[in-house]
């Protein structure tokens, strides 16, 4: 997939000559209410449009009209609760190192270790099976070495050419969200019982270095300063 | 427009004798209707197809309220779960529903799975699933139709699978519009 190559539908003919009308992203995404008018959303959209039966895997919670918006344009979803997950995972190992004697393993506590062993279960897809994942803004909620752990293992089960869409706060944000799509260009953020605390506003090189296995990257910045990155492997 | 997938086909496959372990049979059982609409679909606006045709007068079993079962139910007929229920439930060409009252810690396989209660186990329909308002359900979900009613709590992964005996290239038959009738829902176990 040629992300500048691909035409967009309603744009000039190159051999016309004519000025080319660019019906992609709008300057800036305006929030209203819950519902967030998601550019990168749109341009993921487009990005997976060349798979008509493709696959998206979706990171956040199950939730109907997500589901539903994708089976209807004939896509297979699937859906992992990663940061619930990890979460959980986290509480058993707590448990685990409660019950566990004193100046036992100390590795055990070490985020990059506990990463690892969290993958061993987490996100087990074979690899290039998914053509679109969703990734809303979970990454920072992850440790900054649990991050480039996770990446790597969605970069591994991301087929060549496949898009990612993944927002970033520019502050640590207040209120937690969970992330539900509306129609094509439309994403709801939904309020939600705190399952985990903001650990990590990334500053764009840092995405850059966490996306270094994808080919290309955009990024589209809303009034609310949350960046949506949008990344092609 | 819209995906459309091939007519469910009844099953081919054998099973074994209805049920294996001592349930109550009684037709017909007070299962839930189809589902219907309740709320608009927030984005398509292409008729809303028919619910899913429901089986053809078939007998349900019922474990009643206060009925505790361990083992492995296996069969052709519908099942209707409001009781206690410990094992594995393969009923391939079945609906099999968990009643409000229904506690379920098992694997289910069947063609259509409705939950109102509790399951802790996973998933495989090869129809449809849904998830009521009072539903709890913890394990893997496998299905190439799902709804989820506002109010379900849904703690796994879930996955669309295709249709059985779709075609990839061109579907045709019942339309995926049929999970539309569900509200847009919220599926959050906090």
């Amino acid at each position: 997939m040629n992300w500048t190559a691909k035409p967009r539908p309603g744009a000039a003919h190159p051999a016309t000559g004519a000025a080319a009308v660019r019906p992609g992203p709008t300057p800036a995404a305006v929030p209203s209410g819950n519902l967030r008018i998601s550019n990168g959303l749109k341009e993921f959209l487009w990005l997976i449009s060349d798979v008509p039966h493709g696959r998206v895997l979706d990171l956040g919670p199950v939730w109907q009209s997500t589901v539903s918006f994708f089976v209807d344009k004939g896509y297979r979803v699937s859906t992992e609760d990663l940061l619930r997950t990890w979460k959980d995972f986290l509480s058993a190992e707590e448990e685990g190192f409660r019950a566990s004697p004193v100046g036992g393993d100390s590795q055990r506590i070490s985020p990059s270790v506990l990463a690892d062993k969290f993958l061993e279960n987490a996100l087990q897809y074979p690899e290039r099976s998914f053509h679109g994942v969703l990734a809303w803004d979970l990454l920072d909620y992850f440790d900054p070495e649990v991050a480039p752990r996770l990446m790597a293992r969605l970069s591994q089960v991301l087929h060549p050419g496949g898009a990612m869409l993944a927002m970033f706060h520019s502050r640590a944000t207040e209120r937690f969200h969970r992330y539900r799509v509306v129609d094509s260009q439309t994403v709801e953020l939904i309020p939600a019982a705190t399952i985990a605390v903001h650990s990590h506003v990334f500053q764009n090189r840092e995405i850059l270095g966490l996306f270094a296995d994808f080919r290309s990257s955009k990024t589209f910045v809303g009034r609310d300063q949350v960046r949506e990155g949008l990344f092609l492997k | 427009m819209w995906r459309k997938s091939p007519e469910a086909k009844p099953s081919s496959e054998s099973y074994s004798p209805p049920v294996s372990a001592p349930v109550a049979s009684q037709a017909p059982v007070p299962v839930p209707a189809p589902r219907v609409p309740t709320q608009a679909p927030p984005a398509p606006s292409a008729p809303i197809a028919e619910p899913a045709a429901a089986p053809v007068s078939r007998a349900t079993s019922k474990i009643s309220s206060g009925l505790k079962i361990n083992g492995e139910l296996s069969g052709d007929s519908d099942l209707y779960i409001d009781g206690e229920l410990h094992g594995k439930i393969r009923l391939g060409n079945s609906r099999v529903t968990v009643g409000p009252n229904g506690r379920v810690q098992a694997d289910i396989e069947s063609r259509e799975i409705v939950v109102d209660g509790t399951v802790q186990g996973n998933l495989k329909a090869s129809d449809s699933a849904h998830f009521g308002s009072s539903s709890r359900v913890t394990g893997s979900v496998m299905t190439p139709r799902i709804g989820i009613d506002d109010g379900a709590r849904l703690r796994g992964k879930v996955e669309t699978t295709p249709a059985r005996g779709a075609s990839a290239t061109a579907p045709k038959g019942r339309d995926t519009a049929d999970l539309q009738p569900i509200a847009a829902s919220a599926v959050e176990g906090e």
